[in-house]
């Protein structure tokens, strides 16, 4: 083991809280039984990491080794980063036939073709997703193991998340990324988030959704108050529509954990009919965000409890409907459009 | 403007009927579902609004309402506005003894005490009582809805006494100048 | 990684070296030598710390593998198994001085993990080291930090107390003044608190903002001394101090708890029992009287005697002229002898901080706090309020914080929560001026009584009952200690004249009589509340014979008359002795007023109400006629008519009178089984009287030979006998209203004795 390879071992412990040390030396299946065992895990930290390493040493294990423990910890905790996500477009005619192996040979083909120094790994998920590790490297120097780039793709889904990607390595992916799947090109999707989970369901369409339905009275009654023949809501009507509405725009519960969202405003200050304000040609610029440990849920719940009065904004309904949660708000009117 | 009136109805044989009021829906369902599990030597209808003016549709089967209790959560501010704007959509009728402020959260923080002087006041300005409730016990609960039923008993004149709702509410109003600091 | 492995079969050496050398540090080094020439070369920790020991300023750091290596060994046996006190002592000399470089400050300093406990001495010296300014401010945090970590280990804290106005000086260090704060926070005793130093810490405030660790303290001084702290400490601290264990909590726990047991063995062999000292933090939202401890160490105590330490009452009177407060004045409720000091003593700061402290948990804990639904909670709250009631019970007095939780909590309550502590504690308030009485408690009971079931009703009567016999009480005490004047607490600054006593029961009294009538008229004359408040009338009957204040105020008419047409007997039986005792207290007043001029007047009007009273008893009950024109109760003949009972006018009598009932039936039953055959033969009023002392003797086994209807006669005449009669053949009041008795009774007695019994139409 060299320097490096220790060097990036107690980095990538020292992100990981020492609770999770246990489970995850176990799933990683590099040292021995013996070894496991004669690791104290009440210890500080700092010497517990130490003994790992000893044993490492012990076991000659090299940067391979390390960075497939990277990944498996970053595949079981894939919430502590923000990801971005990417949608691919004009998927060519074969696209939907492109197999794993196929997938994997052209990626690695591609970027290795571009740079010389490049350390790609490549690992498949339970749940059929694929994680891609890429170390970025240059043609001078070695693989940059300290910020991989971690890519999240299902296969013939047309989204691909992306997270910790350097604006210089944009282009390289992306092109990597389209070639390899077949498709024409790639473009942003606007969404990020801490939650990968979120992310991949909302895009994903794993949730339910409700669609828009004037019969909202057959409904069934959920509700075991209002059963009792002596209470009557006087606002029963209102309350079935406010949840009916709730539920077409942000879905029904749970709602995927989006954090939040960005409305980037250039827009004109109108009075009424079409004069401006101001005489200034100038735009009105400021950036709105709404951050919540749930924002879907809070405001699905705004709407449900009546805080909000009136249909749901298209700018609120687009998070879950478009699947994005920044949008740009041009001068053009109230449309979304980026 | 469609006003709340006491007396535009005539009153059901052996039936109360109860108005509560609560913007925020949390508290009304648990209290309703109580009080009608309650025994009683009558009958007691519920009726749950978010806010007044009630709906006009509803009107032709609403039966007559003995008493409106408007539940004030004192966390929220928007509660007591909402009761505020509620206040004017009820005939001056009703404020002889057929009003009541149910008050939440009372003992919450030194905040909280300002939203109660102003409910106070509030209540003592209509001529109406103010009952405080624990209501995240249902023991609470359970309590907060016996006071609204003896209330109810008097206002719908339910009670065997020959006493009217006005002459018990000299007695249970609240007065504004209860908030006097004497340590 | 070699060394990681080697210390391990070092460690019981290690540990069996703290065991032997408990006793004293000067044979210490001699031991130590002792054990070097033994096994020199085996025991590389003695030689590291000896190495250690000798490190001297100007020693080469960089590149100094011996003391590389000596760190190295003892960071391993102190992160296995702690270090000895004398070594911490060592080590922490020598990382603060900075003889070894200050980068290892810090490092030595992380790894000084307490085998058993650190020795005072060593912070001392370590404090010392911070005054002379040299080291780096990362590394003084670092040091008030690990100071803060094993607080609770230091053996003893006396000296530290000493110094303490060197650590306070340190307050002004921006970077260092939260954690000196905390240990301010933790070393402050009353002695310490200076207006210099409150002025000092408000001066930081002013500059730093009101930081928690600031408030904190100054809360903690106004409990020492709230004459000095002016300033309002914000009622809601919610971040006080911060832990700052952080780099040392996993070793030191694990430490502590592989030499647990070791450690509970040697101290209890060699520094006979000595507890852990707690920590003062203050856990949020928890009401729990806290345990007695004094501020004084055991071992640093001289003359003074903490309270925890007294065991018996002997004890207390032998030294009870230096007994010290304990820390905190909140302990003191828990404890009977404490209690029986606090009675005593003469000491105004004693009851001012306990007065702080109740109120402050009242006010932080349980009025500003919810209830979230747990149980816990509640039972929390229930046990802390009748500790109160029963210390107040204990003191025979209310703490003026408690009165005036109650006053603010009165008007948030929904009065279900808590009621029998709370009603029990109002019960304990003590006089206060009518004016204040009426706002402050009057007027949101009110509001409660009338919207509530009716045993709230009866145990707000109760309640007030209660309290109206603490009120005259203590106003027979003080008139038996003579003058007019009575202070009413033995701490309260207020005094009351004998007027001003009488203005408040009266306004309590009128005030029970509105919400008796008012609350029988709308509970429908409900039995128990009739009784409560008949309780409370006894009480009120009597305050002149009983408890000698010169007051004398008539039951109202509606208590009154539902008592004397109530359905059960025990209703009427009562308001027949409270009439007796009304009698009784008039005639000694009129007598007293006659004989002497007196101050005091009882108005003419008491005594028509009376009379007024007692005539519409007499014509109820004896001449069956209860609504004659001119008296309370008038109701138009005509109206009556409309109930079609037959003869209205004599329901109520003697003989009819429904409560009296059961008794007559329930003789009856007995009766006819005893009276076979009887030959009629009329009463006469000696025979009355005759049968009436046989009635109370014996339970009805009289083999009678009279009419089964004349048995009825006459035992509703003696139920009601004893009362009735006595005051009817006493009343010296009005002669003209004993003859009238005494001859209707007769005539009653004579006329009812030729007359058949109807006793089913009484019920219609």
């Amino acid at each position: 083991m060299d320097e490096q390879t220790i060097f990036v071992l107690r980095r990538i412990f020292k992100k990981i809280p020492s609770r999770n040390i246990e489970d995850l030396l176990k799933n990683w299946n590099c040292l021995t039984a013996d070894q496991l065992r004669a690791l104290d895990y009440t210890r500080p930290k700092w010497t517990l990491v130490e003994n790992i390493i000893s044993f490492c040493e012990e076991r000659r294990l090299n940067m391979k080794h390390i960075t497939n423990l990277e990944m498996i910890n970053r595949i079981e905790n894939p919430d502590n980063d923000t990801w971005h996500s990417c949608q691919l477009v004009e998927p060519q005619d074969d696209a939907l036939f492109v197999e794993l192996t196929q997938f994997k040979e052209q990626l690695k083909a591609y970027l290795e073709g571009v740079i010389r120094h490049i350390s790609i790994k490549i690992k498949k998920h339970e749940d059929e997703a694929l994680w891609i590790r890429i170390a970025w490297g240059d043609n001078f120097s070695k693989p940059n193991h300290l910020k991989p780039t971690y890519v999240v793709h299902h296969l013939h889904t047309s989204y691909v998340f992306i997270c910790n990607l350097m604006a210089k390595h944009k282009i390289l992916l992306y092109q990597a990324l389209v070639v390899s799947t077949k498709h024409g090109s790639i473009k942003d999707a606007h969404l990020s988030n801490r939650s990968l989970t979120a992310m991949r369901t909302l895009l994903l369409r794993h949730y339910q959704q409700v669609f828009p339905n004037n019969h909202s009275m057959i409904l069934d009654e959920g509700n075991t108050y209002a059963s009792h023949p002596c209470i009557e809501k006087e606002h029963a009507p209102h309350e079935e529509r406010r949840d009916q509405l709730a539920s077409e725009a942000f879905g029904d519960s749970p709602t995927p954990k989006l954090e939040t969202a960005v409305y980037r405003l250039e827009t004109r200050y109108r009075g009424n009919g079409k004069t401006t304000l101001s005489d200034k040609e100038e735009l009105f610029r400021g950036v709105v965000k709404f951050s919540s440990t749930s924002l879907l849920h809070s405001l699905r719940h705004c709407v449900a409890s009546g805080m909000v009065e009136g249909p749901v904004t298209p700018l609120l309904s687009a998070i879950t409907q478009k699947g994005r949660n920044y949008f740009v708000i041009t001068d053009k009117g109230p449309g979304v459009s980026s | 403007m469609t006003l709340l009136t006491p007396f535009s109805k005539v009153p059901e044989l052996n039936t109360a009927t109860i108005l509560l009021v609560e913007i925020e829906e949390q508290l009304q369902s648990k209290l309703a579902d109580v009080i009608v599990h309650y025994e009683n030597e009558f009958n007691v209808n519920v009726r749950l609004a978010r806010k007044l003016p009630l709906p006009v549709e509803n009107k032709e089967s609403r039966p007559r309402i003995d008493l409106i209790v408007f539940i004030v959560n004192l966390l929220s501010e928007r509660s007591l506005q909402s009761v505020e704007s509620s206040l004017n959509h009820i005939h001056s009728d009703y404020f002889l003894g057929k009003v009541c402020f149910l008050v939440t959260d009372a003992r919450c923080g030194s905040y909280t005490q300002d939203r109660l002087a102003s409910v106070r006041k509030l209540a003592a300005s209509h001529q109406c009582p103010v009952i405080c409730a624990e209501h995240r016990t249902a023991d609470g609960i359970h309590a907060a809805a016996a006071r609204l039923l003896s209330i109810l008993k008097m206002s719908a004149g339910m009670s065997p006494i020959p006493t009217t709702a006005l002459y018990l509410s000299t007695l249970t109003r609240c007065s504004a100048t209860s908030d006097l600091e004497e340590d | 990684m070699a060394e990681l492995s080697n210390p391990i079969g070092l460690a019981p050496d290690q540990s069996g070296e703290a065991d032997s050398t408990v006793s004293s540090a000067s044979n210490r080094s001699l031991r130590l030598a002792e054990k070097e020439k033994k096994k020199s070369e085996a025991d590389p920790f003695g030689l590291a710390v000896k190495y250690l020991s000798r490190v001297e300023a100007g020693t080469v750091v960089r590149g100094n593998d011996e003391l590389e290596r000596s760190l190295v060994v003892v960071e391993t046996v102190a992160l296995s198994n702690g270090l000895h006190p004398d070594v911490i002592r060592m080590l922490l000399d020598m990382a603060l001085s900075l003889n070894a470089g200050t980068a290892n400050c810090t490092r030595v300093l992380k790894f000084l993990i307490p085998a058993t406990v650190v020795p005072q001495e060593a912070i001392v010296r370590g404090v010392s080291w911070l005054c002379v300014g040299k080291m780096p401010m990362n590394a003084q945090v670092f040091f008030v930090r690990w100071v803060l970590t094993v607080f609770d280990l230091i053996d003893c804290k006396d000296h530290l107390r000493s110094i303490y106005g060197f650590i306070f000086s340190f307050v002004t260090e921006e970077n260092l003044c939260p954690f000196i704060c905390h240990l301010l926070y933790l070393l402050t005793m009353r002695e310490h608190v200076h207006p210099y130093r409150v002025r000092k810490l408000l001066d930081i405030q002013a500059k730093m903002g009101r930081q928690p660790f600031l408030t904190q303290l100054l809360a903690l001084y106004k409990v020492f001394r709230p004459d000095l702290v002016t300033v309002s400490v914000p009622s809601r601290v919610r971040t006080g101090f911060k832990n700052y264990n952080a780099p040392w909590k996993v070793s030191l726990s694990a430490v502590q708890r592989k030499n647990k047991g070791a450690v509970l063995d040697e101290q209890s062999l060699s520094l006979d029992v000595k507890e852990k000292p707690l920590s003062r933090k203050r856990k949020l939202h928890h009401l729990e009287i806290p345990p007695l401890s004094s501020v004084f160490d055991s071992n640093s105590k001289g003359k003074v005697f903490g309270l925890q330490e007294l065991r018996s009452f002997k004890q207390l009177l032998e030294n009870i002229d230096n007994i010290e407060l304990p820390a905190q004045m909140g302990s003191l409720l828990g404890s009977a002898l404490s209690l029986h000091y606090l009675d005593c003593v003469q000491d105004e700061s004693a009851f001012l901080r306990l007065n702080f402290w109740l109120g402050h948990s009242l006010q932080e804990e349980f009025l500003l706090c919810p209830v979230d639904g747990s149980s816990d909670n509640t039972s929390e709250a229930c046990r802390f309020l009748s500790t109160i009631l029963s210390s107040q019970q204990f003191l025979q007095e209310s703490f003026s914080s408690t009165e005036s939780f109650l006053y603010k909590f009165l008007s948030v309550w929904d009065g279900c929560l808590l009621r029998p502590q709370i009603l029990d504690l109002l019960s304990d308030i003590p006089l206060m001026p009518s004016f204040y009485m009426r706002k402050l408690l009057f007027e949101p009971l009110k509001q409660l009584y009338f919207t509530s079931t009716v045993f709230f009703k009866c145990s707000v009567i109760e309640c007030l009952n209660n309290m109206l016999v603490k009120w005259l009480t203590w106003h027979s005490v003080s008139v038996v200690k003579g003058g007019l004047d009575i202070s009413l607490n033995s701490n309260s600054t207020m005094a009351m004249s004998l007027s001003g006593f009488m203005d408040s029961v009266m306004e309590l009294v009128r005030f029970v009589g509105l919400l008796a009538s008012e609350g029988l008229r709308l509970e429908n004359c409900h039995v128990l509340l009739l009784n409560q408040t008949l309780a409370f009338y006894e009480t009120v009957c009597d305050m002149f014979l009983k408890f000698s204040l010169p007051l004398i105020i008539m039951l109202p008419a509606g208590v009154f008359y539902p008592a004397l047409f109530a359905t059960e007997s025990v209703s009427v039986d009562r308001l027949g002795y409270i009439m007796y005792r009304y009698r009784k207290n008039l005639t000694l007043a009129k007598r007293q007023e006659k004989q002497r001029e007196q101050t005091f007047h009882i108005s003419r009007n008491t005594y028509k109400e009376f009379n007024r009273n007692l005539q519409a008893m007499v014509n109820s009950m004896w001449n069956s006629s209860w609504c004659l024109p001119g008296s309370d109760l008038e109701i138009d003949k005509d109206l009556i008519a409309l109930s079609k009972v037959a003869e209205p006018w004599c329901r109520f009598d003697l003989i009819h009178h429904p409560a009296l009932f059961s008794y007559a039936i329930e003789f009856h039953q007995k009766a006819i089984s005893l009276v076979t055959s009887s030959s009629y033969s009329p009463p006469s009023l000696v025979f009355a009287q005759g049968y009436n002392e046989l009635l109370l003797d014996t339970q009805l086994d009289v083999t009678s030979q009279y009419h089964v209807e004349d048995h009825l006669t006459m035992l509703s005449l003696t139920l009601q006998a004893v009362h009735l009669l006595s005051f009817c053949c006493e009343n010296t009041l009005d002669e003209r209203m004993l003859h009238f008795a005494l001859q209707t009774s007769l005539s009653v007695l004579t006329r009812e004795s030729h007359r058949p019994l109807h006793i089913v139409g009484t019920r219609t």
